[in-house]
């Protein structure tokens, strides 16, 4: 039923989503990937460490190379999706973990993209780039980040 | 005229500031910035100007901050920001804070750095960013912990901090500990300490608050410590009777946050005690303990709108809640009521986008937390209502 908190955009993707969580069962369904600009030494996350990456308090990759984090806006359907599925965290929490840390100058904002699109492109050409997208295709030019 | 030259003047700075909104500057520089408008309607007492049976606007807030990250070890941040708010700010400009922060050790899920400069307090949940509208559980902060007229005290301080985070698939435990020196040459402090406003000033002494926060399983139960002692220093400006002899305040403090999350409601609840212990002075203080706390329930509905419900308490002196023992028959002596403040507010929200509309109503039985300066204590009435309208961006 939580899925159907997503469809307030009343879009085709919500219809998807929802067929997708009823027919196969949590935890394989991923409806959001976690993807990285090919540069990125690592294959997968822990649930802490994809977590502490979106929460922006992690800020470099073990290899010392900077993260970039792009998101997609707060009401986006797949923003939603990677903050239950993926980081099990509610997104109005991470608006408020982000909005603690901004305003009192203790950490920097994630990189908002405005479209899905917009967000697969700037991972692909941002190096240290982390993000999500709805499925990665087989010719996408990022790489999937397993998170465990 | 001058009231409506000041809105102009605020606005168009708004509005500059906003155009130029891009936040993210340069590789590694970002701005953000907020501004909040409030209208406030008393029954009695004032608000934010003189809002007894009148609509007062001198509630507003306007910060813009700028940060550079030159690699992921190095952080340079600083804030400025404007606050009107009836007679105890009047818009001038100041540096919120403003410092360099060194990562010292990082393992990828656990950090530690350390902090230089003008650092916020870390004091229950919402005192580091309590002027950002976007981030308080309502239009103005619960007054029992957050009391708007000490707020220059606990705000902000030159000084060096430690910090730490660690994650974990539990839960996230973050902590920081603060040596600072706390700015405190403003008048409501002096209203707060003597009941008047003397000649001489309040100088910060060598002070400390620390913070523990833990965060189990995703933030679904958020729980804190913070604790501390904030010292100042009264330097006389003139000689006994027309003054007093220089002394010392000490405020050993500290506060209890717990806050439960779910999809659709959060719990909120805080308890605090503060001890204030005055020395010397050539006059005898009684140390008295300041306790408040307060429960809220948070509800969020469809189409981003949400409301609440707050009970917020506090007393002045926890031996003498009712103020009985502080109230003398002297004509012109603050009264009883002037030493505790229940409030029970009911209030709504609509986020749309980067603005948010909020209404507040609060029905108060009590003063304590009114601002002298505003609030002349023949004028104090005990039962008192209040409407407040508020919108607010950030960026």
């Amino acid at each position: 039923m939580r899925n159907l908190r997503f469809c307030s955009n009343g879009s085709a993707l919500c219809g998807i989503t929802l067929l997708l969580s009823l027919i196969l069962p949590p935890g394989v369904a991923g409806a959001v990937d976690v993807i990285a600009n090919k540069s990125v030494a690592v294959d997968s996350l822990s649930l802490a460490s994809a977590r502490a990456i979106f929460g922006m308090r992690q800020v470099k990759w073990p290899d010392g190379t900077p993260i970039r984090v792009f998101v997609l806006p707060d009401d986006h359907v797949l923003h939603g999706a990677v903050c239950k599925e993926r980081l099990n965290i509610f997104p109005y929490q991470l608006r408020q973990s982000w909005d603690r840390l901004v305003y009192s100058g203790m950490a920097q904002a994630p990189s908002e993209a405005m479209s899905e699109e917009e967000l697969l492109n700037k991972v692909a050409a941002t190096p240290g780039a982390i993000g999500y997208v709805r499925k990665v295709k087989a010719n996408d030019p990022v790489k999937i980040l397993n998170v465990e | 005229m001058l009231n409506k030259w000041r809105l102009c003047l605020f606005w168009g700075a708004a509005f500059w500031s906003l155009s130029a909104s891009a936040q993210e500057l340069a590789e590694g520089v970002q701005a953000h910035g907020f501004l909040s408008q409030s209208v406030v309607r008393t029954s009695d007492n004032n608000v934010g100007g003189n809002s007894d049976d009148e609509l007062a606007s001198d509630l507003r807030e306007l910060g813009v901050n700028l940060s550079w990250r030159p690699n992921p070890d190095w952080l340079i941040s600083g804030q400025a920001l404007a606050r009107w708010a009836g007679e105890t700010d009047e818009g001038s400009l100041r540096l919120d804070y403003g410092f360099v922060d060194r990562t010292l050790y990082n393992s990828g899920e656990a950090q530690i750095g350390v902090r230089l400069g003008k650092i916020k307090n870390p004091y229950g949940f919402f005192n580091t960013t309590r002027d950002v509208a976007q981030t308080r559980p309502g239009v103005i902060m619960p007054q029992s912990i957050y009391l708007d007229q000490v707020r220059n005290f606990f705000l902000a301080a030159p000084g060096i901090s430690l910090y730490g985070n660690a994650d974990s698939d539990q839960g996230a435990l973050s902590w920081q500990v603060s040596a600072m020196r706390p700015e405190v040459d403003d008048v409501d402090l002096e209203y707060m300490t003597f009941l008047r406003d003397l000649p001489g000033k309040f100088a910060g002494r060598n002070s400390w608050l620390g913070q523990v926060m833990l965060d189990r399983d995703g933030g679904r139960w958020r729980m804190g410590v913070s604790l501390g002692e904030m010292n100042m220093r009264y330097q006389p400006g003139r000689s006994p009777p027309l003054d007093l002899l220089g002394g010392t305040h000490r405020l050993p403090t500290w506060v209890l946050s717990v806050q439960h999350n779910s999809e659709d409601w959060t719990y909120t609840a805080e308890y605090a005690q503060t001890q204030v212990i005055a020395r010397d002075y050539g006059s005898a203080f009684e140390d008295n303990t300041i306790e408040s706390g307060y429960l809220q329930a948070t509800r969020r509905f469809a189409d981003s709108w949400q409301g609440y419900l707050r009970y917020d308490v506090l007393y002045l002196d926890r031996d003498d809640r009712n103020g009985m023992q502080f109230a003398s028959p002297l004509p012109g002596a603050p009264p009883a009521h002037s030493r505790f403040a229940k409030d029970w507010v009911v209030g709504v929200r609509r986020d749309l986008d980067r603005l948010a509309l909020s209404a507040e109503i609060h029905h108060v039985d009590g003063t304590a937390w009114l601002a002298r300066v505003d609030n002349p204590v023949a004028g104090l009435v005990r039962k008192w209502d209040m409407l407040l309208l508020q919108a607010a961006w950030r960026f």
